[in-house]
């Protein structure tokens, strides 16, 4: 790992299109200024890992415990949504697993 | 990448939906994969009647791995993710997690998976806002009556 001293006020760039800025430091907490190009995404690092996390317990889930969880709570859900556009999807039914429609 | 390009069409094995058959035309290209999930790139989307409006997000390359996914708008009708998104084009939906035993379930409204009808492409946006949170819950405790 590269360990740099940073002033308030001073600068490091990664590559040519990222600057972080160190804005303040008080009491141990430290304010950076973030600079970078729409294609590189900046996160908090605790948001990333817990977006890891939900997506890989959601991973988890099979048809059977779904249905499972839905017979177990209510769920609230807007019926009414308007969307623009809908994108390909497969039809499955259970019930006819044989002849597995293929979604327009 | 693609098989059977030939018949346009191929058949995966699903412990979930059994033999599938679908088209080039229902694959979506996620070139980063899904968080945590880099190393798969092409999922379809099943809709599955009597899991309604749910959909599952399912790996082509990996079919054991497959999210449950909503339209976030069937959670929250106000539902803004922004004005980066141009939903003439743009499938918005978040991923549904199921937290416990007892059913409760969690939607994540900060990170949604959007997919790109025009191409078929997908990707897995982190959104600025704090507005939204990766645990936004869906289930009361107790299941409603009627």
């Amino acid at each position: 790992m590269l360990v740099l001293s940073r002033k308030v006020g001073d600068v490091v760039t990664i590559g040519s299109t990222v600057k972080i800025t160190v804005l303040s430091y008080d009491r141990g907490i430290v304010r950076l200024g973030i600079e970078a190009p729409k294609n590189i995404p900046v996160h908090r690092k605790e948001v990333f890992d817990k977006v890891i996390e939900k997506n890989r317990k959601a991973s988890q889930t099979n048809l059977s415990s779904l249905k499972s969880a839905l017979s177990k709570s209510g769920v609230n859900l807007q019926n009414e949504i308007k969307e623009e556009v809908q994108p390909e999807t497969i039809k499955f039914s259970a019930t006819k697993n044989d002849n597995n429609n293929i979604g327009k | 990448m693609k098989g059977n390009e030939a018949s346009g069409g191929r058949t995966i094995k699903t412990l979930q939906f059994g033999e599938l058959t679908f088209e080039d035309k229902h694959i979506f290209h996620f070139e980063n994969g899904l968080l945590g999930f880099e190393e798969l790139h092409d999922f379809v989307l099943i809709s599955e009647e009597e899991t309604l409006p749910f959909k599952w997000l399912l790996s082509v390359e990996k079919p054991e791995i497959g999210f449950p996914m909503l339209s976030p708008w069937h959670i929250d009708l106000n539902y803004d993710p922004g004005e980066n998104f141009n939903l003439k084009k743009l499938v918005i939906m978040s991923v549904i997690t199921l937290e416990d035993e007892a059913g409760i379930m969690t939607a994540n409204l900060k990170a949604p998976v959007v997919l790109d009808v025009e191409n078929q492409k997908g990707e897995q946006v982190i959104l600025p806002t704090d507005r939204y949170s990766p645990n936004h819950a869906i289930t009361h405790k107790e299941k409603k009556e009627n």
